[in-house]
């Protein structure tokens, strides 16, 4: 069986290997899963083979906010090849990813809540036979008045949405540390500005899709969809639906892009299983680009007002802050986003004092819920803007007012996060010198502009949103006669590279090259449950717990090995391919130590656990918990635009950004991550909005939904810092989200830098610009003609 | 998931069989690259029983050369009239508006005469079934109120193809084919001030041939789009231009516009132009007679004061660019 003379089973001679060992962990790696997409061969959940599956159908109302006097489906039902018609009567409980905030049914009951929440679903042998039932069914929806702004939902006479929120206030957050009064004494200057910033939504490019398969005879549930949380999706199809979890399979193949769209559970997946479960067969429900919008998720339209103090030498005296978020109809992640807004406002920099207050507020609009960059995005916005406005009139650098706030790792923020490395200052230098700023910035001709921002992000919630005590993240490896090692995780692959990264980590643990290692991802039959992928979770948790995974694997390995060889474990050298006696040429080939592995138990599975250590779970105060993480991630970026001030529009020409990643698992995908989040910060920031007319999507297309286009996308320089975070799998942090947060207000900084106006308001679109420029020009025009008695304050477009 | 309705399809192969299906079937529509008639379809605004596929039709996307002018098939894709030396030389603003539209992909197979042909556009009114019908459905379709302009009586759905100003200011005619026999007509004949009747074109004609005179192609021509992306969009507005110069007075100007009126229009007074330099005075002039004419409504995400305000910056910055290549021409010859 063996290539060498064996007998006494003691091994047999091992070459040393000449060349030094390659790594794994911090190689340029393309995507494992990388030529299935490119080639066609991947199959998304629309794609999937599943037979003769039923169409299933969503009715939505046409109302915006209505009592539900009666829905009629008995001319539906009758209609020939219907199989199925269900309202919010057919399910269990409702839903909501926050547990104390489920007040969502997949079909509305009672009450509807805005234009296009799902009031009815059928299902039905063919599209034209499941459109006939929708349009047979008969809505009694007594109207309501509908507020389609924060503001007017927390009128004084506004009807509540919610019986419970008064004032139409989903959640108040009122937070304070520190000294803020003296903190605003101290200071040499104060400002305070008004910003407004527009709801956005995640334009992810595969559309929504279920297919539920319920099989009547056992009573089991099986369910496709396009989720980022197959593990909460679960959990809510068992609660909805009033199954035991333990009847329900949920797989999430391939996805083509989630951005937050799909970090909860959303109706179409609960609607697609009760439509299954009703008609005792298998649904297939896929969802326009209109439903997505009307399924939203997005970013909140959101207001804001933030005063600074500041020294002259620069640093930052006290925060005091006020957030209104125009939520939406539900709950959702609501509460998250507006802790997270004054969570992460200031603790990328050594603050002393905050005050803090936000407001959540509920409108007749569609649900508002977690995008790339998590309730941080427009906060970072107000914040970079403020400080680049105080710096030049301090006669300050932008760069240098940022260096005057600099963290010193290990370090607690003022809000009890906890922050173990800190790459600001490398970022900082390395934008400065790429860019060209000191001879640039402030020196380009008119219309030509540098900008500066730095923004940070967590790297995992410290705490899972459904507090169970478990470990935060589970890996499986199964190892067996082939020598193959399966990966099993529940984590979930969105395009972000996670399965790539866990192989990367097993195989550098066990110094195995990447061939010998498979991963089975994200199929609740087969794999250990894992949160999900949301808040840049996945690399840091389940990159820990593959780590220790492997290293429990080796350490199996090393024993049998070590038994064979007849020596103690720590006399073994573990070379991955080969293991020899230290200080011998007598050791075994893989398979070798595989097979007396398995003689002696059979085929192996190991597991690997992590949790975030209890001092980076953050304080004890009300909310604490959002915002706190094992690990952050810095960014800095520079932004050169050139603007037409005759057209008001906005060419960004190039992008300098330096993430601190921690340590760069894979490089290549970093360094895509760290583009593409630049990339959708510069949607944002340039052009992307939603809006309703009388709570009717405005946009809900992708040609009035103005994701930039590759004539828009600049040259994005990366430069990795590398911080080597003690707590991170190799030191790793996160790298998705932390660089989107300080593109917008690089950009307006930068715009300031070339026209001398600074945008209080995004998206940065050609009229706004325009707008500004010419209120400007009325400003001065009346400010000559009337001699200067005009104050001076910042243009608001 | 938004389905194509059925529908049969034919596809004969010269104009003739085509005026013989229109005058047969008269709620036919003629599909060719099926770029603005498709989405329309799945969006239930549109059902037509029949299709009647014309890319088969012979010559029907030649480019000949004639008396010194040009011939331009109706389905010479959008991706030739981009490419082809010949419109570049003789109509540069039609082959720089052709560049301007959507992307690659669509220009490929997006034609000529679907261009001009194109529907009007509203926020109100490009959006799906149930969308509408929760709206209250519009006067262009199904309804009876204009959502932009409740209180009036007209459709204000905007014209936003970006060939037709090109071509209007280039002068250009038009060949209309029926059962019955040809029509030539200048192209702004082509429309009326409707959105929900922009086109004179009979349910029973075809759309056969452009002509650009010889006069017209020794002008010097171009086109000007705002739009908040680079690709992809259609005109918030646009502007396109044709000029000659004597000495370095105009000799003349046709100036028209796109996406700001539910047609296209040929801005009125550039008479008063000629004669007279491409100076700050002519231009300034030029930028209020743009902000009397262009008249855009609340039709798009876009505000209608942006739009009126960047065509007549558009305007300008093509007359004076225009003028000065012309002068450095001169100047080189």
């Amino acid at each position: 069986m063996n290539r060498h003379d064996d007998t006494a089973g003691r091994g047999h001679p091992v070459a040393a290997s000449a060349a030094p060992r390659e790594h794994a962990a911090g190689r340029r790696t393309p995507l494992i899963d990388g030529v299935e997409k490119v080639t066609g061969r991947a199959r998304y959940t629309a794609d999937l083979p599943f037979g003769d599956a039923l169409v299933g159908r969503i009715l939505r109302s046409p109302i915006a906010h209505g009592v539900i006097r009666g829905i009629d489906t008995s001319k539906a039902r009758a209609l020939p090849g219907v199989r199925a018609v269900i309202t919010g009567a057919d399910f269990a409980a409702p839903y909501g990813v926050i547990p104390i905030a489920r007040n969502e049914w997949p079909l509305a009951r009672d009450k509807v809540r805005y234009r296009g929440e799902p009031v009815a679903a059928v299902a039905a042998v063919d599209p034209a036979a499941a459109e006939a039932a929708l349009a047979a069914i008969v809505l009694d929806i007594e109207p309501l008045p509908a507020y389609f702004s924060a503001a007017d939902a927390r009128g004084a006479d506004a009807v509540r949405l919610h019986e419970s929120k008064t004032g139409n206030i989903e959640r108040e957050v009122d937070q304070a540390f520190g000294d803020v009064d003296a903190g605003f004494a101290a200071a040499d200057l104060v400002r305070e500005q008004t910003f407004h910033y527009a709801e956005v939504a995640h334009g992810q490019i595969e559309l929504n899709a279920a297919v539920a398969q319920y099989e009547v005879e056992c009573g089991r549930l099986t369910t496709h969809s396009v989720t980022q949380v197959p593990y909460y999706l679960h959990l809510t199809l068992a609660w909805c639906l009033g199954m035991d979890a333990s009847r329900i399979r949920v797989v999430k193949p391939f996805v083509g892009g989630g951005f937050g769209h799909r970090v909860e559970p959303l109706n179409f997946e609960m609607i697609t299983a009760a439509l299954a479960r009703a008609a005792g067969g298998t649904v297939k429900t896929e969802l326009s680009r209109e439903d997505g919008f009307l399924t939203h998720r997005g970013r909140p339209e959101t207001g804001i007002r933030l005063k600074l103090g500041m020294r002259k030498s620069g640093e930052i005296t006290a925060v005091d802050c006020e957030i209104v978020q125009r939520g939406g109809a539900y709950g959702g992640y609501g509460l998250v986003t507006i802790l997270y807004a004054g969570a992460l406002l200031h603790a990328l920099y050594p603050v002393p004092a905050v005050r803090y207050r936000g407001y959540r507020v509920y409108t007749n609009t569609p649900p508002c819920g977690a995008m790339r960059g998590h309730g941080a995005v427009d906060a970072r916005h107000a914040f970079e803007s403020l400080l680049d406005m105080m710096a030049i009139e301090l006669r300050l650098d932008p760069i240098a007012v940022r260096r005057a706030n600099l963290i010193v790792p290990p370090y607690r923020t003022i809000n009890d996060l906890q922050v173990n490395s800190y790459g600001v200052p490398a970022c900082l230098d390395w934008v400065e010198e790429a860019s060209g700023w000191k001879a640039r910035h402030g020196r380009l001709p008119r219309g030509r502009g540098l900008g500066v921002a730095c923004s940070h992000y967590v790297s995992g919630s410290a705490k899972p949103v459904h507090w169970s005590g478990e470990p935060h993240a589970v890996v499986n490896l199964k190892l067996d006669f082939d020598g193959g090692i399966t990966i099993l995780t529940g984590a979930s692959d969105i395009g972000q590279g996670s399965s790539t990264l866990l192989a990367q980590v097993v195989a550098e643990v066990l110094a195995l090259p990447l061939a010998r290692i498979r991963v089975i991802a994200t199929d609740s039959a087969l794999t250990p449950k894992d949160n999900g992928a949301y808040s840049s979770r996945v690399s840091f948790m389940v990159g820990n717990a593959a780590i220790r995974a492997a290293q429990e694997l080796k350490r199996v390995l090393v024993a049998a090995a070590a038994k064979r060889l007849d020596v103690d474990s720590a006399e073994v050298e573990w070379e991955g391919e080969h293991c020899r006696v230290a200080g011998t040429d007598r050791g075994l080939d893989f398979a070798e130590a595989v097979a007396t592995a398995l003689a002696e138990s059979g085929t192996l599975t190991v597991k690997g656990t992590w949790s975030t250590p209890p001092e980076t779970q953050g304080g004890s105060f009300r909310g604490a918990a959002v915002g706190a993480t094992a690990g952050f991630s810095y960014a800095a970026q520079v932004v050169e635009v050139s603007v037409d001030e005759e057209t008001g529009a906005v060419a960004v020409e190039h992008v300098w950004v330096a993430h601190d990643c921690g340590f760069a698992i894979n490089p290549l995908a970093v360094e895509g991550q760290v583009q593409g989040a630049v990339w959708m910060g510069m949607g944002q920031a340039l052009s992307e909005e939603t809006g309703y007319h009388e709570g009717l999507p405005l946009r809900p297309n992708m040609l009035d939904y103005r994701i930039p286009t590759i004539v828009e996308s600049p040259p994005i320089e990366v430069k990795l810092v590398e911080s080597h975070d003690p707590l991170g799998p190799f030191g790793a942090k996160e790298a998705s989200e932390g660089a989107l947060h300080g593109f917008p207000p690089a950009l307006t900084n930068a715009i300031c830098d070339a026209i001398g106006i600074r945008l209080a308001e995004l998206p940065a679109s050609p009229d706004r610009v325009l707008e500004a420029i010419r209120a400007k020009m009325r400003t001065e025009r009346l400010r000559a003609r009337t001699g200067a008695t005009l104050p001076t304050a910042p243009v608001e477009g | 998931m938004e389905c194509m309705p059925d529908f049969e399809l034919k596809r004969p192969t010269s104009i003739a069989e085509v005026a013989a299906i229109l005058a047969e079937t008269p709620t036919a529509r003629l599909l060719a690259g099926g770029t603005d008639l498709v989405p329309r379809m799945r969006r239930g605004i549109e059902h037509p029983a029949l299709l009647v596929d014309i890319t088969a039709v012979l010559g029907f996307a030649d480019i000949e050369v004639a008396d010194g002018g040009l011939a331009l098939g109706a389905g010479v894709t959008l991706s030739t009239l981009a490419a082809d030396p010949r419109i570049a030389r003789a109509c540069a603003a039609l082959a720089e508006a052709a560049r301007t539209v959507a992307g690659p992909g669509l220009r490929s197979a997006a034609t000529l005469g679907g261009n001009l042909c194109l529907d009007t556009r509203c926020v109100f009114y490009n959006q799906s079934a149930w969308w509408r019908a929760t709206n209250g459905n519009c006067m262009k379709l199904g309804g009876d109120v204009c959502h932009v302009a409740p209180q009036g009586k007209h459709c204000h759905a905007a014209f936003a193809g970006d060939l037709a100003p090109a071509l209007l200011a280039l002068d250009a005619d038009v060949e209309l084919v029926a059962r019955g026999g040809a029509r030539r007509v200048p192209l702004a004949g082509l429309y009326r001030d409707d959105g929900a009747a922009h086109l004179t074109l009979a349910c029973d004609e075809v759309l056969t041939r452009v002509f650009v005179s010889e006069s017209s192609a020794s002008l010097a021509s171009g086109y000007r789009k705002a739009r908040a992306r680079g690709a992809i969009d259609f005109p918030l507005a646009g502007v396109a231009c044709a000029l000659a110069l004597r000495g370095t007075a105009l000799s003349a100007l046709r100036i028209a516009l796109t996406g700001t009126n539910s047609r296209p229009i040929v801005l009125e007074g550039t008479d008063a132009f000629i004669g007279r330099p491409v100076d700050d005075e002519m231009l300034g002039a030029l930028r209020k007679l743009v902000q009397r004419q262009a008249s855009p409504m609340r039709t798009t995400v876009t505000s209608a004061d942006y739009r009126r305000q960047v065509a007549a910056v558009l305007a300008q910055r093509l007359v004076r660019e225009l003028a000065a290549e012309r002068l450095r021409h001169a100047s080189a010859s």
